[in-house]
């Protein structure tokens, strides 16, 4: 086996992982999506190690003559797409059960990668869905979801805002939270809510880290103690944002002389 | 706080879910089936809550039952469970019991705070455990069919 296929298994392996890391996955997916498509390339040593924040990745052909070959790969950012991880796990699949070359592999996976998700309006048509259906399920009325409606709407809308300036996800999730509570206590007091928590819990759902959550918990109880860890810090994190952010400003509004 | 029928909640899980659908970028084809899933399982979760069972087994209950589901639907669609268990499990994230510890911080009702406290820690273990002992049970039962077909 030549080194320059070698490498261009390496790539092909820590791009797929990358994308399906960066898309949420669970570390276990990334690890077996990676190996498998490895030894689909008849690399019969493979050895892989994710964490939330980087991949490592080792392949020996074990051949007398051939190096060892060890990347590293740092992931920056997480953003969930569902459609990614559904498409590369179905691309690992017919990678590693047809003989489709690392080059045609490689472009598929760009193709992946360049899709782009349902775009801004829709985004802000699932904010607008979101916020008014939890509120109502936490115990609002009709009233309250109508706020709700609002006031999800302007706290997508600040936290894309505040993403465009690249601040720390701590500091847009606080600030973002911060808005939403504020609306909703000007809004109850025109008297247009008569159930504030609700709607504060409407408005901040957006940010729950449900998925950081359910997936450092899955990947803590099958053995994956360092991804577990920094997953579950990471959703630890966005709760205390979204818990600081919406109780500084109740703290200041009692100060103020607000009522709950 | 106002008291809906069941039905209701049903409708409310359904668009809640959906909205997150759309965030996560779900495949149109499962939306549906994604947010049906959501929706079963915070029903079940209220059922159970409506029945005088505690918060976190109603949500060990409901949680087994989102697993399940989206172990179903992703047999039935070819897909990566992740794709329903995502959005599904999203209306059982304790988000408001998270919210009312707070609340009770700020106010100074330290016997509250840890009630609910607890509660969101052990509602996130228990969705956990769901999750995991559905997956365990399903390839088991997987295991099991493969052996009966090769003997």
């Amino acid at each position: 086996m030549n080194k320059e296929y070698q490498k261009k298994i390496l790539v092909l392996a820590l791009y797929a992982g990358e994308l399906m890391m960066k898309s949420g996955a669970e570390i276990y997916r990334v690890e077996s999506t990676i190996v498998r498509i490895c030894k689909a390339c008849k690399i019969p040593y493979v050895e892989c190690f994710a964490t939330g924040t980087g991949i490592f990745l080792s392949l020996d052909t074990g051949e007398p003559g051939d190096d060892m070959y060890t990347f590293l790969k740092r992931i920056e950012s997480t953003s969930i797409d569902l459609w990614k991880i559904s498409e590369i796990n179905d691309f690992s699949r017919v990678f590693s059960t047809t003989d489709l070359s690392v080059e045609d592999g490689l472009l598929l996976l760009k193709k992946i990668d360049s899709h782009k998700d349902y775009g801004l309006p829709l985004h802000f048509l699932g904010a607008a869905l979101v916020g008014p259906s939890f509120c109502l399920m936490f115990g609002g009325g009709f009233l309250d979801a109508l706020s709700t409606l609002f006031a999800v709407i302007g706290t997508y809308a600040i936290s894309l805002l505040i993403g465009k300036l690249r601040f720390d996800n701590f500091i847009r999730i606080f600030l973002s939270c911060a808005f939403a509570s504020a609306l909703a206590l000007v809004l109850s007091g025109l008297h247009f809510i008569s159930h504030i928590d609700p709607v504060i819990i409407g408005a901040v759902t957006i940010f729950l880290p449900g998925v950081a959550i359910t997936n450092s918990a899955r990947d803590l109880l099958s053995g994956e103690m360092l991804a577990g860890m920094s997953r579950g810090t990471e959703a630890i994190i966005s709760a205390i944002a979204i818990a600081s952010g919406v109780g500084i400003v109740l703290q200041f509004w009692q100060v103020a002389g607000g009522i709950l | 706080m106002m008291n809906y029928p069941l039905i209701h909640h049903l409708i409310f899980a359904f668009v809640g879910t959906l909205g997150f659908c759309i965030l996560f970028h779900v495949p149109f084809k499962h939306m549906p089936a994604a947010a049906f899933g959501g929706a079963a399982g915070w029903v079940t979760y209220m059922y159970a809550l409506n029945g005088g069972s505690p918060p976190v087994a109603a949500c060990f209950a409901a949680a087994c039952l989102v697993a399940l589901l989206s172990e179903i639907f992703s047999k039935a669609g070819k897909e990566a469970t992740t794709i329903f268990i995502i959005p599904g499990i999203i209306p059982l994230v304790p988000g408001a019991p998270l919210y009312y510890t707070m609340r009770a911080i700020l106010t100074g009702d330290f016997d509250a705070a840890a009630y609910f406290g607890t509660q969101a820690l052990f509602m996130a273990g228990s969705i956990a455990i769901a999750l995991l002992l559905i997956a365990s049970l399903t390839r088991l039962f997987g295991a099991i069919k493969g052996k009966l077909k090769f003997s």
